[in-house]
């Protein structure tokens, strides 16, 4: 797990890395939200008068956080690798590795931001919602597309950082 | 059309050939399933199933214990949990030979029950404990090896990340698993520690005695340690206890680990900041995982391998303790290549239905079953097993990711040093897994105990 | 062509329970190998269980639209409010407890819910044999009994029928459901008999309840039903084989089924030591009075939508009762 630190971006760039990385604190905020429905739940549960939303709560804030924090994870470069195998590769072959990865990742969030979206259509027409508080699950999309968006930023950054890199025969 | 063993292969090939080729594994299974299922049955299909099945995959209810128990382990590195429990543990275990190490393995142990991964239990204890084990003079391959075995407790120590992913995917009850990984998790700390005193009477200068500690220190390391306990006494003795399940209890310990690092004046703004930050990586980089087996899944389904596999298997005339071995063995191997929680996710799905089929179906009863315990209990000492050899995975070479967080942190220290170091560790846990193969009551003891 | 003919017709079905569950060896075999002898072996029905081509549970219904599997069978309520005309069978006082008339009831009534089914062909709908109470620790003799007491929903009828009764709702996944039992989450839960087996809920109940004459508390409608476009496709003898596996007599055998599976479940729990109390008349009439709001929430709810909800509760309940009166 090279979660490896990246300098700090300049320009266009380093505009991105501060919005995925305030999105990112948004997903932690998310995530912070679900402590406090679940304790509250607990809680509740204590005093004898049950809270009954806190497990679809939990299912929407859970995929919410952790679509919000797929950015984040793409640029900083904590998806898991196998870095044994190229580690006698030269940096420009390296260099050519990560951008075939990165090149992937960007066209995988780009599908997805695509499918994702007739997603929310069908989970709009179809007026899906959770069991109980009846929430429409397709308010969830709405972040989670912004996140796929956001993911395709990231992979095109990284993207474009290892094809400069390449070019300069493997050096940062 | 090609046969679904050949295309299954295939598949794993290509997938094992692009993960060697530094493609994170995320991607790679969803490169490799997404083109698979695409190939096989057209792109309206894959594109009309990308629709919702992220969202799907990421909604479970269990799953939102993962990010939540991150968050807790960041927490409590920040808020210095780790530095209290070696303290504690050097204060009582530093002055024999060894010793140090040993407060290292029963440390990693104490971080392990509020950690939910392997790797944040090596980095974090590494952090604290690799100093002190220089300070004495250790040997590089005992001080990194002990070290690097020790994260592991992370994840055989409940709560785990692993253990949650396999309740889902074979629909056991976290909570029994949790209880189940009890006292395995025990005996691999107890394990562990033999290990280490052997090691030093064979090789004394590997692991001098560390000094005793004065009175003064012994009783405020003592004291020091009582809050960690006390939060982790409420965690999962209330798991245990019947008070809340995982997904609240996970809640409830972000909740108090906050307080207590607040109170202790070591959680700035800035210290949650990284910790939700370092969640945000480590749960996207799961939650990837996550979609990547799933697309992989459906493709092994479509080509039919998982029920090839079962019948081949079930005509073979195998003996169930045959089938379950070199299943284990299968899993070991693959261990050398893959991470533990890739691997749980790509073959538990296969595995789990063979030895389903082997035992009798779904509603076994140990009268008359495959394994002589119901498929209930199967399930529960199968997921024990299983979770130990994958875990060994993060030990052994060419990918041992334990390894090489350890060696990150100790750059005088040759990785093949810290492979060597990890090997009699290595043993140990082989032992372990024979003994539980033999007597399975050491994993179904405390569950059937709890339940009554 | 006989029997040996190559098989020109193979449909995936997919569903969200294990292989061995009853609802696949009962049903979902029987019917897909009469499908099949219909067609003469033309036809092939590949059933993969327990979500194995992918998804969760709700997305079910949007893989058979879009054609991701040719069939399912899933849980209506999987996905609320997505089916807001076939609620009515759900709700209590429509069902009372005889599931092959409100099955029957469901068939002579397809056209009225056809809109809930827009992109799919129904095969089948079908109800359990009704939501029970299962409880530990407490007697229930009277909706008073319940009074704050907090019951796993199996749906949002269900949800509505607990807040009728004066109790708590919470909504979880039914594999969380006996480790809740056991720790006081829920002191109970208001689903069918057929359940207990596959959960061991016996172990963590002392009573099932239940009203005089099968009385329940409302129940869960299911759907077996095939992509759209798929069925269109098909020529006019294959349809025709799917049609003849499909007609009333197995709607009622589906009702049939169900019930056996319910039996064995409740002698699962009776012969654990747990009591099977049967409300007497008066008692049942209790429930029946204080369940009656739910019907008329369900109606204002749905009447919403510009549905004649008023119009399908007296229908559905016209004919349950003549098929009721049939058997
Ligand atoms: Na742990
Ligand atoms: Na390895």
């Amino acid at each position: 797990m090279a979660s490896s630190h990246t300098p700090r971006r300049t320009g266009f760039a380093g505009v991105a890395e501060t919005v995925i990385t305030l999105w990112a604190l948004f997903g932690g905020v998310v995530l912070i939200a679900l402590v406090v429905v679940n304790i509250y739940a607990v809680l509740s549960g204590f005093a004898g008068r049950r809270f009954s939303g806190d497990f679809e709560l939990t299912e929407m804030f859970a995929a919410v956080a952790a679509f919000c924090f797929l950015p984040y994870t793409q640029l900083s470069d904590a998806n898991v690798t196998a870095d044994i195998f190229t580690s006698r590769a030269s940096p420009r072959w390296v260099a050519l590795f990560k951008l075939v990865a990165a090149l992937v990742a960007l066209l995988f969030a780009l599908l997805l931001l695509w499918r994702m979206y007739y997603g929310l259509n069908d989970q709009r027409d179809y007026r899906y919602t959770t069991t109980i508080l009846q929430v429409p699950i397709w308010w969830a999309f709405v972040p989670i597309l912004v996140s796929l968006a956001l993911l395709a930023l990231a992979a095109a950054i990284n993207f474009v950082e290892y094809g400069r890199s390449m070019m300069r025969g493997g050096q940062a | 059309m090609t046969d679904p063993t050949t295309l299954g292969f295939l598949g794993l090939l290509v997938l094992l050939i692009l993960i060697a080729l530094r493609m994170p594994i995320g991607y790679a299974m969803i490169l490799v399933g997404g083109v698979g299922i695409t190939l096989l049955n057209g792109p309206a299909l894959m594109l009309n199933q990308l629709k919702t099945l992220a969202y799907g995959q990421f909604s479970v209810y269990d799953l939102s214990v993962i990010p939540m128990f991150v968050l807790m382990g960041a927490l409590a590195t920040k808020a210095g949990f780790s530095q209290q429990l070696f303290r504690f543990t050097n204060a009582w275990l530093g002055w024999m030979r060894g010793g140090t190490a040993m407060a290292g393995i029963a440390a990693c142990a104490g971080f392990g029950a509020v950690s939910g991964s392997s790797l944040a239990t090596a980095s974090t204890m590494g952090k604290v404990a690799l100093p002190e084990l220089r300070r004495y003079r250790y040997s590089g391959a005992l001080a990194t090896g002990s070290l690097a075995a020790g994260g592991v407790l992370g994840i055989l120590i409940p709560p785990s990340v692993v253990l949650i992913i396999y309740a889902i995917i074979v629909e056991a009850n976290i909570v029994t698993m949790f209880m189940a990984a009890f006292i395995p998790g025990i005996l691999a700390v107890i394990f562990f520690l033999l290990t280490i005193a052997i090691y030093v009477l064979i090789v004394p200068e590997a692991g001098p005695a560390g000094g005793s500690k004065d009175r003064a220190e012994f009783l405020s390391a003592t004291l020091g340690v009582i809050p960690v306990l006390v939060i982790f006494g409420l965690v999962l003795g209330g798991i245990y206890g019947g008070l809340y399940n995982p997904t609240p209890a996970a809640a409830v310990g972000v909740f108090l680990v906050w307080l207590f690092g607040t109170a202790q004046r070591r959680l700035s703004f800035g210290a949650i900041r990284e910790s939700l930050m370092e969640t945000a990586s480590t749960t996207g980089m799961i939650f990837l995982i996550l979609l990547g087996a799933e697309l992989m899944k459906i493709y092994m389904s479509r080509i039919g391998l998982p029920q090839a596999a079962a019948s081949w298997i079930g005509t073979s005339g195998l003996e169930p303790m045959t089938v379950l071995i070199l299943l284990l063995l299968a899993l070991i191997l693959l261990g050398c290549l893959m991470d533990s929680l890739s691997m749980i996710l790509l073959v538990i799905p296969f595995f789990w239905p063979v030895l389903v089929e082997l035992n009798g179906g779904l509603y076994q009863g140990a009268e008359g079953s495959g394994f002589g315990m119901s498929t209930n209990e199967l399930k529960i000492w199968f997921g024990i097993l299983a979770l130990i050899v994958v875990e060994l995975g993060l030990i052994t070479p060419p990918v041992g990711m334990n390894v090489f967080v350890i060696s990150a942190l100790s750059k005088d220290t040759p990785m093949m040093e810290t492979f060597k170091g990890v090997m009699p560790f290595f043993a140990a846990e082989i032992i372990r897994v024979v003994l539980i193969l033999v007597f399975p009551a050491i994993v179904l003891w405390l569950p059937r105990y709890l339940a009554g | 062509a006989g029997l040996a003919a190559a098989q020109e017709y193979t449909f995936k079905l997919h569903q969200p329970l294990s292989a061995q569950a009853p609802a696949q060896t009962q049903m979902l075999e029987p019917w897909a190998r009469q499908v099949e002898e219909n067609s003469g072996g033309r036809v092939k029905i590949e059933i993969f269980p327990a979500m194995t081509l992918g998804g969760r549970p709700p997305e079910l219904i949007n893989q058979v639209r879009d054609g991701v599997v040719d069939l399912i069978w899933t849980v209506n309520g999987y996905t609320p409010g997505l089916f807001p005309r076939s609620e009515v069978f759900e709700l209590p006082n429509v069902f009372e407890g005889d599931l092959s008339a409100a099955n029957l009831a469901m068939h002579d009534m397809l056209d009225d819910l056809r809109e809930d089914y827009r992109g799919t062909e129904v095969m089948f709908l079908h109800v359990h044999a009704g939501n029970g109470i299962q409880i530990a620790g407490r007697e229930i003799r009277s909706p008073a009994d319940l009074s704050g007491v907090s019951l796993r929903t199996p749906s949002r009828t269900g949800a509505w029928v607990i807040e009728a009764l004066g109790a708590t709702p919470v909504a979880m996944p039914v594999p969380e459901l006996p480790q809740a039992l056991q720790r006081g989450t829920v002191a109970g839960a208001l689903i069918p008999w057929e359940i207990i087996p596959a959960l061991q809920i016996q172990e963590q109940t002392d009573y099932q309840i239940e009203g005089e004459n099968n009385y329940r508390f409302g129940t869960t409608v299911f759907q077996v039903s095939m992509n759209q476009a798929r069925w269109d496709g098909l020529p006019e003898d294959i349809q025709q084989a799917f049609r003849d596996a499909s007609g009333p007599e197995w709607w009622a055998q589906v009702g049939e089924i169900w019930r056996g599976t319910d039996d064995f479940g409740i002698g699962v729990a009776t012969g654990a030591g747990n009591q099977h109390i049967v409300l007497s008349a008066e008692e049942t009439q209790a429930f029946r009075d204080a369940l009656e709001p739910v019907v008329e929430r369900w109606v204002a709810e749905v009447s919403g939508q510009g549905i004649d909800a008023a119009g399908l509760v007296e229908k559905a309940r016209t004919l349950i009762a003549e098929h009721s009166a049939g058997n």
